[in-house]
Formats: C-alpha cells, sequence, structure tokens
C-alpha cells in the first residue's frame, strides 16, 4: 500500500480505526461534561509520561504514558470537583507544566537526534505502530464496551444532568471518576497514533460533530466512534498518500467532518429561526 | 397523617469556603401526606433547606432524618425515596436527550448497576408520561420542549419513580400564567394521588400555597414563622 508493505501498515490502519473509535466515544463524556479542560491535561500528562519513558529507556514510554495519564485524572478529577479553581486556571497550571517536561524529557532522551520515538510522540507515527499496540487497543475497546454496557444506564443518567442523578439515588461520583480512569486509559494507548499534541482532536471533534446532528445521546453514541474511524480512516490516507504525520493528517479530517456537521446541523438551522423569533413547535 | 417522615433537629450548613451558616438551628418536621410551603426572600436558605433533606449538601451540626434514617449524602439508597426538582431545571435546545429518556432515567437508580430497564420500567415511564397529559412529547428531544412542557415530563419522572417524599424549588418560576395554574393542579393531584410528604419552595401566591397545609418562613437560614396558609388563616375565622 503505497509503497509501503501491507504488513507494516496493516497495524497502524486497524490502530487508527480503534484509537478513532475509542477517543471519539470517550469525547461523548468529555464534551457533555464539559471536561475538555481535563480531557487536553490528560493528554500532554501522557505525552510528557511516554516522553520520561523514552528518557529512561528501559521503561516502555506506553506504560509511562498510561501512569501519567491516570495520576492526572486522579488529581485533577478531585481536585476541580471540590476546589473552587475554575477549569481554566487548572488547565493554565498543568497545561504548561506537563508540556515543558515533555520537550525536556524528550531533549535529553537517546532517540531525540534521530527523532523516530519523539516525533512520533508528539505528531503520530505511521510506522511506529505494531501488532502488539494493536492487541492492547483491541483488549482496550473490549473492556470499554463492557464497561459502557454495564453502567451505561448511570452514565446516560449523569451525562443528563449529574445533580438530577445524584438526586435520584446514583452513586454520581464513582462513575465520574470512572469515567475520567476510562478516559486517561484511552487517551495513553491512543498516543502513538496521532501524538501527544493532536489526540486531543480526535476526542472532541468527532463527538461534537455527532452532538450538532443528533438529538438522542444513545445515536449519538453510535455515531461518533463512526466518524472517530472516518476521521482516522481519512487521516491514515492522506497521510501516506501525502506523506504527512498521521496525528496531523487525523486532525484535519476531523475539523473538516466537524465543519461539515455544523454546516448541517438541523440544531444550527432550528436555532437561526428561533432568532426570527419561530418557537420550537412552530418549526 | 401521622407518622413524621422527614425531621430535622437543630441542623445548621455552611456552603464549603463560606463562613456564615446558609441554615441555623432548623428545626422542622413534615408528616406523611402533608403538604408544606417554604417562602423567604432570596439567599434566605430555603434550597439550602431541600438540599439536607435530600443529603445533597452535608450539614455541620444536628440530624436530618426521612422516614426514620439518618440523612447524608452517602445516602444513595434513601435518595430513591426522595424526589427533588432542583430550581432553574431548564434544557437548553440542543439537549441529546428525548423526553421519555429523561422520564425513565429517574428509575435507573431502582434498577441497579449493571441490568438494563425491563419492560416494566418502560411501562411505568409511558404510564407517568400518560398520567401528566404529555404522552405526545414522548419522542420529542427535552430541550425543544417548552418551559411548561419541561416542568411536566420532570414530573412524569416523578411519578415514574414512585417515591414518598417530594421536594420542588420553585417549581413555577420562568412558566407562563397558564402553564402555572395547570401545573399546579398536576402538583397537587401527585401530591395526594401518591400520598406524598411535599415540601416545596415558593415566591409566588397561587393555588399551590393556598393547598398547603402549613407554610413556615426563612430569613437568613432561620425559621422565623410557622403557621397557616393565607386561606386556611381566612377558613379558622
Amino acid at each position: 500500500m503505497f509503497g509501503i508493505p501491507l504488513h507494516i501498515v496493516l497495524p497502524t490502519l486497524i490502530g487508527s480505526l480503534l484509537a478513532g473509535m475509542m477517543c471519539s466515544t470517550m469525547g461523548v463524556f468529555v464534551v457533555r461534561m464539559k471536561l475538555s479542560s481535563l480531557g487536553f491535561a490528560m493528554s500532554h500528562a501522557a505525552f510528557a509520561g511516554a516522553a520520561l519513558g523514552l528518557l529512561l529507556g528501559a521503561v516502555d514510554p506506553l506504560w509511562m504514558a498510561l501512569l501519567f495519564a491516570v495520576l492526572t485524572a486522579m488529581i485533577l478529577g478531585p481536585l476541580s470537583e471540590f476546589s473552587r479553581l475554575d477549569a481554566d486556571t487548572i488547565i493554565g497550571a498543568i497545561f504548561p507544566l506537563m508540556m515543558a517536561l515533555g520537550l525536556i524529557f524528550l531533549s535529553r532522551a537517546p532517540s531525540a537526534g534521530v527523532g523516530n520515538g519523539a516525533m512520533s510522540l508528539l505528531w503520530g507515527s505511521v510506522l511506529g505502530i505494531t501488532m502488539n499496540d494493536v492487541y492492547k487497543l483491541a483488549l482496550l475497546a473490549i473492556v470499554l464496551l463492557m464497561v459502557l454496557i454495564g453502567c451505561g444506564k448511570e452514565f446516560l443518567a449523569i451525562l443528563l444532568d449529574r445533580k438530577l442523578a445524584a438526586a435520584s439515588g446514583i452513586n454520581t461520583r464513582i462513575y465520574y471518576y470512572l469515567i475520567l480512569f476510562l478516559t486517561a486509559l484511552v487517551v495513553a494507548l491512543s498516543l502513538q497514533i496521532t501524538g501527544g499534541l493532536l489526540i486531543y482532536t480526535l476526542m472532541i471533534l468527532p463527538a461534537s460533530a455527532a452532538y450538532q446532528l443528533l438529538y438522542d445521546i444513545k445515536k449519538v453514541f453510535l455515531l461518533a466512534p463512526l466518524l472517530g474511524a472516518l476521521s482516522a480512516l481519512l487521516g491514515f490516507f492522506l497521510s501516506l498518500s501525502a506523506d504527512l504525520p498521521i496525528g496531523s493528517s487525523i486532525a484535519v479530517m476531523a475539523t473538516a467532518i466537524f465543519l461539515a456537521s455544523v454546516a448541517g446541523s438541523p440544531k444550527r438551522r432550528r436555532t437561526r429561526i428561533e432568532g426570527n423569533h419561530v418557537t420550537p413547535d412552530q418549526s | 397523617m401521622g407518622s413524621t417522615v422527614v425531621e430535622l433537629s437543630d441542623v445548621s450548613a455552611v456552603y464549603e469556603g463560606e463562613r456564615t451558616p446558609a441554615l441555623h438551628n432548623v428545626s422542622l418536621h413534615a408528616e406523611r401526606g402533608e403538604m408544606i410551603a417554604i417562602v423567604g426572600p432570596n439567599g434566605a436558605g430555603k434550597t439550602t433547606l431541600l438540599e439536607v433533606i435530600n443529603g445533597l449538601l452535608p450539614i455541620t451540626e444536628g440530624t436530618v432524618r426521612v422516614l426514620g434514617e439518618l440523612v447524608s449524602p452517602r445516602s444513595h439508597r434513601l435518595r430513591r425515596e426522595i424526589a427533588y426538582l432542583p430550581q432553574d431545571m431548564f434544557f437548553p435546545p440542543d439537549t441529546p436527550f428525548l423526553a421519555r429518556d429523561v422520564v425513565l432515567m429517574g428509575r435507573f437508580a431502582g434498577i441497579g448497576p449493571f441490568r438494563p430497564p425491563r419492560q416494566e420500567d418502560h411501562e411505568q415511564t409511558m404510564q407517568a408520561l400518560t398520567a401528566v397529559g404529555a404522552e405526545e412529547l414522548s419522542r420529542r428531544p427535552i430541550g425543544r420542549l417548552s418551559g411548561g412542557q419541561q416542568r411536566k415530563v420532570l414530573l412524569a419522572r416523578v411519578i415514574a419513580r414512585q417515591p414518598r417524599v417530594l421536594l420542588l424549588d420553585e417549581p413555577l418560576t420562568n412558566i407562563d400564567p397558564e402553564a402555572k395554574e395547570d401545573l399546579s393542579c398536576l402538583i397537587l393531584k401527585i401530591h395526594r394521588q401518591l400520598g406524598l410528604t411535599t415540601l416545596f419552595v415558593s415566591h409566588e401566591s397561587g393555588p399551590l400555597l393556598a393547598a398547603a397545609d402549613r407554610m413556615i418562613t426563612v430569613v437568613a437560614g432561620r425559621i422565623i414563622a410557622r403557621g397557616m396558609t393565607e386561606p386556611q388563616f381566612a377558613k379558622a375565622l
């Protein structure tokens, strides 16, 4: 495929599809619960962790990315919940720190000169994915699917309104932390595909596009991963055909899909009509 | 009427980061089937009172009991018996939930984890929507409904849950006058048919306030007056 042996390209293709589906599924939570700043901080923490893994050499960057992302989720979740700090303040403190740490680790890492490992952490890599990585992504996809099926109704109640869910007798805190934990896992494992700088787009844009198009959250949960997979697939082929970094290519495609969804959104059409004083019932 | 369902003894509550108690040594009891109106100026502690009753806000002193059980923020099981409609509960137009799902979700805590909603839950949902006259709204997105229609759907959620205590925070604010009348009747119907113990916060006079068994006035976190509503007072004369 594009002059690259299939056995090299195939893991990246499958990995991109899995990462696209999982990131955008978690994006449905992140967008609706306004956790964007937390997701942003987590993705950069995963990047810093992976960079530290590269620096240490003996430690798999993936495990360090996982550790940093999960730790960020476990610290920032309660912090944003209990402190009265604005989400922007939290991200303002965490994002530069993680970015700075990541770049410091990379500059000191043995592979920095060659650039393969370092650059794939930043921008993703078509050639950096192995079948072993694909197996890990597939395992996480199965776990994610099982958790979504098992806790689906509680998740939906929280997505409608967390206070209303708590008032109805659901222990929302457990599910809230579970969402953060799953997001951290997905971010860390998908890092190699899109890179630390752009993974966030794969999480936010397909989910936002699905929200633009649909009024039923259950359908949003079906469409978002499809749009995530489509972004990843189109980005993959753009990357190969134009010799571009895969992360950037996926981000461009996800943005194009999002813009198309905004242009065709029934919600925006109705909003415009309402602006002219036509009520929803009349439209 | 008879046994005490809600009982607050010398309850104080302070919001995190604040020094002045939002509630100060409040004692209150509500009997089974009773309807109590809570009135008072803005910021008096009326919403706080409702939130300590269902345990959403922790208390710093005193005890709160509902149905004989001590209430705390961890009283998730007990909270299934208490339906609470928060103030200004309006969904924006792009809210991605259908009306019937909003009602169905009221039953989720009772179903328990790792179990999908049963046929019975879907049937109760439709029955509840029919009871409030909102069955035709069931497939509509909740955010596309008017304020009055959204309140109806939330009241259907209350019916679907079949609670024993109902807490309503300003249930008639931002609703047009015709819908207010309609909703007041609906709340009274639900209160009576389900035999609920109802406490509601209200700023305005109307059929709901007139139907209350008792009225308490909260000012600066304290109950400063307890007594009859105006029509009851007139009747007593």
